[in-house]
């Protein structure tokens, strides 16, 4: 069966379009981080990068713990290493020509209809 | 949102397939697929370009040719192709070779497109079939905008080194 991927894809897109979400994956890449030492380098406030972190949780790129009062971030990186991403952008580049593809057809089978009637 | 979008796959280093079904019988999607003037309506040329030459004569031998321009250059880019195998409104099989306004090849490959009907819905697969591994893995990484591509190689590098 195939699933369709793009909802999950739509996030991990919109996770990477940020510089300030890139850098957190960079500074996490090094290895678990708190929510302090991911906000200080980039001067940003604690609720700031609380708000990118949520932004890649819910790509499931960061997954975060909470110890104490720390909140212990750590990078998930098989959705960057999944194939499909690869192929995302290629793949909606022809689902847009489909899409006119799709209008065009119904504008032909209207095209037909008046002609099988008098048949 | 169409019911059932577009499957993009690569099943062998050098091939990727498309499938894609279309709420139409499939002598329609054919004509819509090879007939110059169904062709320009979906057949988008990148923002800012337009299609100059557009022509395809789906018959063993027929040609495939299609350019476009930009206000730089005309033309900006060609497609030529010849169509090697057709058997009317169930496969067509055509060489193709994108160049630029230059002449300089950028990419050929040999582009196969079958199509079947169930219930008054066709389903279509196009195997575009590439000379190398590079020339395909160029034709996927040639859709992403530069952006997004800065972005990846951040990542792969990114990714190369362990957690």
């Amino acid at each position: 069966m195939v699933v369709d991927q793009s909802p999950r894809l739509d996030r991990v897109f919109h996770a990477l379009a940020h510089p300030a979400r890139r850098a957190i994956i960079r500074q996490l890449s090094g290895g678990e981080r708190n929510l302090s030492e991911l906000a200080s380098p980039l001067r940003m406030t604690f609720p700031a990068a609380t708000k990118h972190v949520r932004v890649l949780e819910r790509a499931d790129l960061v997954r975060r713990r909470v110890v104490g009062r720390q909140h212990l971030c750590r990078l998930r990186a098989a959705p960057l290493r999944d194939a499909t991403l690869w192929t995302e952008q290629f793949r909606r580049n022809w689902e847009a020509r489909f899409r006119a593809l799709d209008e065009l057809l119904d504008e032909m089978k209207s095209e037909e209809q008046p002609r099988s009637r008098r048949r | 949102m169409h019911p059932s979008g577009l499957q993009v796959s690569t099943p062998t280093d050098t091939t990727i397939v498309l499938t894609r079904t279309f709420n139409a019988p499939r002598r329609l999607v054919w004509e819509a697929m090879f007939t110059p003037d169904r062709m320009r309506r979906w057949m988008l040329p990148p923002p800012g370009w337009t299609t100059t030459v557009c022509e395809c004569e789906a018959r063993v031998g027929g040609a495939l040719r299609v350019a476009w321009k930009s206000e730089e250059a005309d033309p900006a880019m060609t497609l030529q192709g010849v169509f090697t195998e057709v058997v009317l409104h169930e496969r067509a099989v055509h060489t193709e070779r994108m160049a630029l306004g230059s002449g300089q090849t950028i990419g050929s490959l040999l582009e196969t497109h079958e199509f079947t009907e169930k219930d008054g819905v066709t389903t279509m697969r196009i195997t575009q079939a590439y000379d190398s591994k590079e020339a395909r893995d160029g034709a996927i990484a040639s859709g992403m905008d530069q952006g997004m591509e800065a972005c990846y190689e951040r990542l792969d590098t990114l990714l190369a080194r362990p957690a």
